[in-house]
This record gives C-alpha cells, sequence and structure tokens, in this order.
C-alpha cells in the first residue's frame, strides 16, 4: 500500500498549469506563461518589451501584457504550485520517528527507545490524498477564473483609458470654444459693446468649461493608472502608447440565441458546483458504508479572512466509535448533499439570469451607441451647419456660433462614451461566458436637451 | 399668368375653372370665371374696354382684376386661397392671398359704378371681405358676426353697391383678420372719378402698392401669425428689395402714388430728388390749402396716402421707408454689435472649432453685402441689390423711382442704370486743395495771443467730478 501511494505521489509535468494554459487559447486566443525558470522569464519579458514597442497598445496587446506580466496572477500561478506541493506531499507516507526517552526517578532512570510509525496518517492517507487531489483541481479552476478575469479587467480598463482621452480631446476644445468666447467678451465689454452682465454670462461657460476639463483631465490619469497597474508596467514602461479612437461599432451586434446555453457549458463557476455535488455526492457514499468518517467538511472549510487573502484547506478527523453508530452522521451527510444539489442549481440560474442581461446589456449598448453615432451627432452637425449659415446672414451672433460649437463637441463625446460603454459591455459579455461577472448597473435615462449649454442666452 | 385680355375665353379661363374645381358647378356657372397670376410681376395698366372709361392704375408687382359687365353691373371675382408668393428671386413665401397672388388683385371702379363682388373661400376657415374706407350699405362692410355671417369654406358670397365716392380704398378680411391678415390676405382699390374733379388731377402715371409685413424665420416659408411688431420681412406688395420693381416714369410725367399701410406699425416713405404733396387721404383728395411739399410722409397703421409729384428730375432716384430696420430682409435682432471689437488671435482659435467662420461687423455691417456666403435655404440676404456703383446693400421697402426723358408714354419697362452727365457723380478727392486766401487775422481769435504755446493743445474733456460742487 505504501509503495503504491508512493508511486502516485509524484509532481505533473505542467504542475497544473495546462489547463489555464488551455483555457487562455480557447477563450481568448492568447499566450499565458507561468515564469517558472529564468528562461521562461527572458522570454516573457522579451515579448513584454516587444509588445510595448508597438506604437499603440491594441486592446488584444494590452490583454497579452497583462498575462505575462501581472504579478498578482504570477503569484496566483505559484498557489498551483504549492498546491501540488501539498498533494504530492500528501501522498507520501510521513517518515518513520525514532524516540529516545530517559526519565529519572528516585527508583532509577528509565529510559525508553521506540521506533515509531503514523498508523492515522497510514489509515487516512488515502482521504487525505483524495482530498488534497480534489483541491489541487479546485485550485486549478480558480487560477483559470482568476487568469480570465484578469484578462475581463484589462479590456474594461483599455475602454476607459482609451474614451478618456478621447474625452480629455474633447474637453479641452470645449474649453477652447470657451476661451474664445470669453476672450471675445472680454473684448466685447473692452470695445463698449458689452456691459458687464452679458460679458459675465460668457465668462461663466468658461469656468464651467475648465471645470470640466479638469474632471476629464482626472479621469484620464486614473483610467490610465489603472490600466498601468494591471499591466504591471513602471518606470520607463508607463510610457506606453494607446490609440488615439476606441475601435469602431462593429457592423452587427453579435446574435447570440442559444446564450444561455453556451453559458451553461463554459461557465467555470456552474462547472465547479456540478463537481462539488458529485463529490459530495461520493463522500455521501463513503459516509454510509463507513459511518464514521468526517469527510464532508472536506472542499467546504474555505475562509475568507478581513484582509480578502482566502485560505482554503480541508479538515480530517478519524474517530473511534464507542459511543455514536453514526445515524446522525449519515443524515448530515445526506442534507450537505442536498445542499450541494442546491448550490449547484442555485449556480445555474444564477449563471443564465447574469448572462442574459449580460447580452441585454450588449445589445442595448449597441443600439444606444448606433443611435449616438447615426442619429445624435448627424443632427447636432446640421444645427451647426445651419446656424453657420444663420451667421453668414446675421440673423445670430457668434456667441450662438459658439455656444453651438460647444454643444456639437458634446454631442460627439457623448457618443465616446456610449462607444465606450458598448466595449465595457462586450466584455463583461464575454466574462459573464466563463463565469461570474461584475456587471454594471445602468445609469438612469438623461433628460434630452442637456447638452444644448449656453445656446439660448 | 392666365391673360386678363382673354377674360372669360381661353386659357385662364380654363386653367382657372380647373383650379375652382372644388366649388359646385352649378354654382360656378352664373359666376364670372375667375383669373388667376402665376406671376409676381407688375403688370401692365388695364385699360378698361367695358363700362366708363378711365386713366387705369400701376399696381407695384402686382396687377388689376379684370370685370365683365352684366346689365350695367360691374362682376368681380375674387378667390381667397392660399398661395406661395415670390417675395424676392430666391425666397418665396406660403401665404394666403387673392387669384394666385398676394395681396390680391387692384380693383379699379369708377365714381357712381354699381359693384358685384363674387368672393369663393377655398380657405380652411371662414372668411369675409371688408372694403376698407368705402361708404355702402351696412350689410355689405363684411365684418362677420356684426354684419353678415362668415363665407364657410368651399361658398361664394356676394358683395354688391355703389362705388360712391372717388379715392383711394383697401380690401381685407374681417373674419379671424389676425390670422389673415397675417397670412397676407389684402388688396387695392381705387374708384376713379367719374369726371374732371377740381380736387383730383390727371396725372400721366398712377402707382399704388400696400405696405405689408411678415414674420417667416429664414428657412422656413409660413408667417409667424403670432408676431406683433418684431417682424422681420417689411415688404410693399409682399415684396421685398430687390424684389420689388422700380417705378419707371418719362421726365415730366405727373405721377401719382398711392400707399396703403396694413402692417402694424406707421412708415414714413420717402423720395428722393423731388418734392411731393399728399393730395389724398383714407377720406379721399386733401383740399388744397392744406397741401404742401414734402419729401417723406409719415402713413400710419391702417391709413392710406396718395402722393402727387412733378417727376422733373432725371435719374434713378430712391424711394424708401426711412425707417431703417425697414430696409433690411430677415436679420438677427439680437445679434450682438461688433464695431470695433478686435479679432487678433481669437479669430483663429474660433476657427480651428468653426472652419467656415468667418469675422463680420466688426468695422460695420456693410460686409455683408460684399460677401457671397451660403444662407439658409429660402432666405433672401439682409441686404442686397446691386447698382451700377456697388452694392446698394437694402433690403425690404425700398425701390428706385427711374425718371428718363426718353422714356415712351405708358412703357413701364426698366430702362437700366442712368447715364450720367459728365461731371455729375460724387468723385474721389485726388491731390491738395490750393491755401485759400485767408485774412490775416483769421484763425487764432480776434486778438493776438500775447505768448503763444510752443505745443499745440490737446482738447481734454473733463467730467464733473462727483456731486454737485461744481454748480
Amino acid at each position: 500500500m505504501t509503495a503504491g501511494l508512493a508511486g502516485c505521489a509524484s509532481f505533473s509535468p505542467d504542475g497544473g498549469f495546462a489547463p489555464v494554459e488551455a483555457a487562455a487559447k480557447d477563450r481568448l486566443g492568447k499566450d499565458v506563461r507561468w515564469a517558472r525558470t529564468a528562461a521562461d522569464g527572458e522570454m516573457m519579458a522579451q515579448r513584454v518589451a516587444e509588445l510595448l514597442a508597438q506604437p499603440a497598445l491594441s486592446p488584444d496587446d494590452a490583454v497579452q501584457l497583462a498575462l505575462f506580466n501581472n504579478r498578482g496572477l504570477q503569484a496566483r500561478f505559484t498557489e498551483l504550485g504549492i498546491t501540488e506541493a501539498e498533494l504530492v506531499q500528501a501522498g507520501r507516507m510521513a517518515n518513520p520517528g525514532f524516540t529516545f526517552g530517559r526519565l529519572k526517578s528516585v527508583d532509577g532512570v528509565e529510559i525508553e527507545r521506540g521506533i515509531h510509525l503514523s498508523l492515522a496518517r497510514l489509515i487516512a492517507m488515502p482521504l487525505i490524498y483524495g482530498a488534497e487531489a480534489r483541491r489541487f483541481e479546485r485550485v486549478k479552476r480558480e487560477v483559470t477564473m482568476d487568469m480570465l478575469a484578469l484578462a475581463a479587467e484589462t479590456r474594461r480598463a483599455w475602454v476607459q483609458a482609451v474614451a478618456a482621452n478621447e474625452t480629455l480631446r474633447y474637453m479641452q476644445q470645449v474649453k477652447e470654444a470657451a476661451d474664445a468666447s470669453a476672450e471675445l467678451a472680454r473684448r466685447m465689454e473692452q470695445a463698449g459693446n458689452f456691459n458687464k452682465l452679458t460679458r459675465a454670462r460668457e465668462q461663466s461657460f468658461y469656468a464651467d468649461a475648465a471645470l470640466g476639463l479638469a474632471r476629464a483631465d482626472r479621469a484620464q490619469r486614473a483610467t490610465r493608472e489603472r490600466l498601468t497597474r494591471l499591466l504591471g508596467l513602471w518606470g520607463a514602461q508607463t510610457q506606453f502608447r494607446l490609440p488615439e479612437r476606441l475601435p469602431d461599432l462593429p457592423a452587427q451586434p453579435k446574435d447570440q440565441p442559444d446564450i444561455e446555453r453556451l453559458a451553461m457549458s463554459q461557465r467555470l463557476d456552474v462547472q465547479a458546483a456540478r463537481l462539488a455535488a458529485e463529490q459530495t455526492a461520493r463522500n455521501l457514499g463513503l459516509t454510509r458504508t463507513t459511518r464514521f468518517i468526517n469527510v464532508l467538511e472536506l472542499g467546504l472549510a474555505r475562509n475568507k479572512l478581513e484582509d480578502g487573502a482566502r485560505q482554503t484547506g480541508y479538515d480530517i478527523a478519524l474517530e473511534l466509535p464507542l459511543f455514536d453508530w453514526g445515524g446522525a452522521r449519515v443524515a448530515r451527510a445526506e442534507a450537505i448533499y442536498m445542499q450541494a444539489v442546491q448550490l449547484t442549481a442555485w449556480a445555474a440560474i444564477d449563471a443564465r439570469s447574469e448572462v442574459r442581461e449580460a447580452y441585454g446589456n450588449y445589445r442595448t449598448a449597441y443600439d444606444i451607441a448606433l443611435h449616438q453615432r447615426d442619429e445624435v451627432v448627424p443632427v447636432r452637425k446640421r444645427i451647426s451647419e445651419e446656424q453657420q449659415l444663420r451667421y453668414n446672414g446675421m440673423i445670430i451672433g457668434v456667441f450662438e456660433l459658439l455656444a453651438d460649437a460647444r454643444a456639437q463637441v458634446a454631442g460627439v463625446n457623448g457618443y465616446i462614451n456610449s462607444l465606450r460603454d458598448f466595449w465595457l459591455a462586450q466584455a463583461e459579455l464575454d466574462m459573464a461566458l466563463v463565469g461570474r461577472a461584475s456587471l454594471s448597473l445602468p445609469t438612469g435615462p438623461v433628460a434630452g436637451g442637456m447638452a444644448g449649454g449656453g445656446a439660448a442666452h | 399668368m392666365s391673360s386678363r385680355r382673354n377674360f372669360l375665353r381661353g386659357a385662364g379661363a380654363i386653367t382657372a375653372a380647373a383650379s375652382a374645381a372644388a366649388v359646385s358647378r352649378v354654382a360656378m356657372a352664373a359666376l364670372p370665371e375667375p383669373v388667376l397670376q402665376t406671376r409676381p410681376d407688375t403688370m401692365p395698366p388695364l385699360v378698361p374696354s367695358t363700362g366708363r372709361p378711365y386713366n387705369p392704375c400701376v399696381t407695384l408687382n402686382g396687377w388689376t382684376l379684370p370685370w365683365r359687365m352684366n346689365n350695367g353691373v360691374k362682376e368681380f371675382h375674387l378667390v381667397a386661397e392660399p398661395v406661395v408668393r415670390e417675395m424676392s428671386a430666391d425666397f418665396k413665401a406660403h401665404l394666403w392671398g387673392y387669384n394666385g397672388q398676394s395681396p390680391g388683385p387692384t380693383i379699379e371702379v369708377v365714381e357712381g359704378d354699381r359693384v358685384r363682388i363674387f368672393v369663393t373661400n377655398k380657405l380652411g376657415e371662414l372668411t369675409s371681405i371688408h372694403w376698407h374706407g368705402q361708404r355702402l350699405p351696412n350689410g355689405m362692410d363684411g365684418v362677420t358676426g356684426l354684419n353678415q355671417p362668415g363665407i364657410p369654406p368651399g361658398k361664394t358670397f356676394v358683395y354688391e353697391f355703389v362705388a360712391r365716392r372717388p379715392g383711394t380704398f383697401m380690401y381685407h378680411p374681417h373674419a379671424d383678420e389676425m390670422v389673415q391678415m397675417a397670412m397676407g390676405m389684402m388688396g387695392f382699390w381705387i374708384t376713379h372719378p367719374k369726371a374732371k374733379h377740381p380736387l383730383i388731377d390727371e396725372v400721366d402715371r398712377d402707382f399704388v402698392f400696400l405696405l405689408n409685413a411678415y414674420d417667416i424665420d429664414p428657412g422656413s416659408y409660413t408667417p409667424k401669425i403670432m408676431t406683433m411688431l418684431d417682424f422681420n420681412l417689411w415688404s410693399w406688395n409682399s415684396r421685398i428689395f430687390p424684389g420689388i420693381d422700380p417705378l419707371v416714369v418719362r421726365k415730366n410725367d405727373k405721377v401719382r402714388i398711392r400707399i396703403g399701410n396694413l402692417t402694424m406699425t406707421n412708415h414714413p416713405i420717402h423720395l428722393h430728388g423731388h418734392e411731393f404733396l399728399v393730395t389724398g387721404t383714407d377720406g379721399g383728395p386733401t383740399p388744397k390749402s392744406t397741401r404742401q411739399y414734402e419729401v417723406t410722409t409719415d402713413i400710419a397703421v391702417g391709413q392710406m396716402r396718395q402722393i402727387d409729384f412733378l417727376a422733373d428730375e432725371e435719374g434713378d432716384w430712391a424711394f424708401h421707408c426711412h425707417k431703417s430696420h425697414h430696409t433690411m430682409n430677415a436679420m438677427g435682432h439680437d445679434v450682438p454689435t461688433m464695431i470695433g471689437v478686435d479679432h487678433r488671435g481669437v479669430a483663429r482659435q474660433i476657427t480651428k472649432l468653426i472652419p467656415d467662420y468667418m469675422v463680420m461687423g466688426e468695422r460695420g455691417m456693410k460686409d455683408m453685402t460684399e460677401m457671397e456666403m451660403p444662407l439658409p435655404d429660402n432666405t433672401a440676404a439682409m441686404m442686397a441689390g446691386r447698382g451700377p456703383f456697388g452694392s446698394v446693400g437694402m433690403g425690404g421697402m425700398f425701390s428706385v423711382v427711374k425718371v428718363r426723358k426718353d422714356q415712351k408714354p405708358g412703357d413701364y419697362t426698366d430702362p437700366g442704370w442712368y447715364q450720367h452727365p459728365p461731371g455729375t457723380v460724387a468723385y474721389e478727392f485726388g491731390g491738395a486743395l490750393p491755401e485759400p486766401a485767408r485774412f490775416k487775422a483769421e484763425g487764432p481769435g480776434s486778438m493776438p495771443a500775447l505768448k503763444r504755446p510752443t505745443t499745440p493743445t490737446e482738447v481734454k474733456v473733463r467730467k464733473p467730478a462727483g456731486g454737485h460742487s461744481g454748480h
């Protein structure tokens, strides 16, 4: 038995990384590496340098970069090693012990010598090994999930950073228009054509625009730093370049009628729940036959500490059946099995709902962005053109023209925001198809015409 | 146009009959065919071929309604209907009018004529016609509800009375008149004297036009009927300069111009180069003792003025409303004044955002007349019109009286620009004037100063500094 056990207890060639790698390939189309050797590290550093050398970092580049360079992810990978080591450890017999005691009493000296083997360990070994193997499986799934979550997060951060860049640029234009009207108003007052009130009104647009610009500036910095952190960049690397614009809206939104079924087959949390239920079923069978082994704590011992770190593990206890013949235990095991079944159903129902919501968000975001692009922006542009004609005919003045230019810029910026929301929704949908996604709650509808600015004075 | 000369026969009548199809054929059979006018041009005078003779007048950018004689009664047919009026070459308005145009045709009759006017309503609501200024039976005065029921859509009413006193009159609806007049329903009426009248001189040319105003947003077509005073189109017979025809006369013609005001403000009408007499008002010819020479006569709301003058000065003479905004077309009334505002730097900054931006008005608005910039659809330039010396920079209530010695009698065609005899056009000063011979003591004052300042003193205006201490 010992020999047999020792045979299983060796390290796997991939260290448990294969499923993570496969998930990166299948789900993301990306490479992921676990920097275990100096060669790995060098290779990855080189790929990172290559990616950073590109003229502009695409969202796919950003995801690839994060998979190579995010230290948190690498730290998670090491957990695979730790868990596997523990698994291997569990499959090995403990070393025999040797004791030597020397006790001195009035009667003389008592020397106690002994050699011993951990009997309990020997008896428990198959159970411990099984538990460790299951834990290793779970850690693999968790690491995979974390890797996918990081990819989704990176994609979102990329979208937000690029959109914030664009917004900043547009806010600069708005400020320029406001600057021009404020300056013109100043000169109007100087020439005696404006009174203080009229000038102050124009000045207030300028003040608002400056505020807007400051906010856009802050958002731009915050989103870029967030992306920088996810990409694991520091020093000179932080000078990475992003494209000027978000990718265009696709010609057609993805049509996915069987999205729920797809989610059922792909979602890692659903798969995990199903496995857990299967395991408790096996444990239930075990409990029924042995009636003694308190293995049902297995896989459920999972502590979340205050600081967010997780402790996972198991607990195993063996006891001698002297007083309790295990009837209650069986009942408990059955209850726990039913609990696992319910949890599986719960996970499945939640997954279906989440994926429906994510797909709904995605379609709505597409429609909104399309409407912004094909209706709102062209209408704003037409208004500006007509206003220009009215200016030509001295039907309106330059200040109305400038107010309109500000409104047009705001309209374009509205499209940028809706395009950003679309790409975020796309990332959320992709995430919801493989695991639990953090779906953003929609903001309430915005009253129409607010973008008009101070045109009506 | 449908020819007025072919009244009761020919193409015009057919067109007219077809367009009147909404009204019962049976009812129409007894009516004089309505005659339509499709062109906004000034039509030659309609010389009467039936009825008492008279000296016809010319409606500026308009026409006179033909009639038929029926047992000694002059029968006219007015059709109230929506029309598209070309107010200038680049601007058309959707108005309501009569017989294809707004204003409607001028009705010319002779003192003592028995007149029967058929009025067919092709509008969507009740209408009626009030014969502004006429002596007539009370039931013919046209005030809906007071004197008659309104004429329902699709129906024809008849007005019949004797044109008792000679003079200048107008007609307009008195049913929903705020809307119907804002939409352009109005017309002129002339009653010529039956015989030589001691207060009414014979004239060679007799022009008539109505003053009217519309508020039509640039780029749109229909007047805003709720506007009370802030109109943006000031028109003569629903035409705006440069869409208005000139008043062409032969040198030494006796000229009469009759003007009626159906806007909501007064108009000081001013003629260049001549003095005129106001020879008639709403009440008829003025007593000779009240006449005085004028170059401007103010025409109040709802009033008519008849002015006579001898066109004895050759040339192209401006003739316009003296309210300067009334010689502008559609313009913004809230546009900030840019005069004297330095645009350096700012203009470039604005052009970055608004590529077609161009600085305007920092020297005044005359720039407007020099630039050819795209305007909203269906919008007449604020001021336009090209003369022989460049832009006239006018719009609205502005025209030209053209006096020519070689213009044929009865010929109203535009003779072109006036050829000035040499040395009669203002010219640019070139070179120094010789120092005029001055009297020795001229200049410094009546007595020589004891001590002259070595540097010229700059005049400084000092404002009173606070309080009333300076008193």
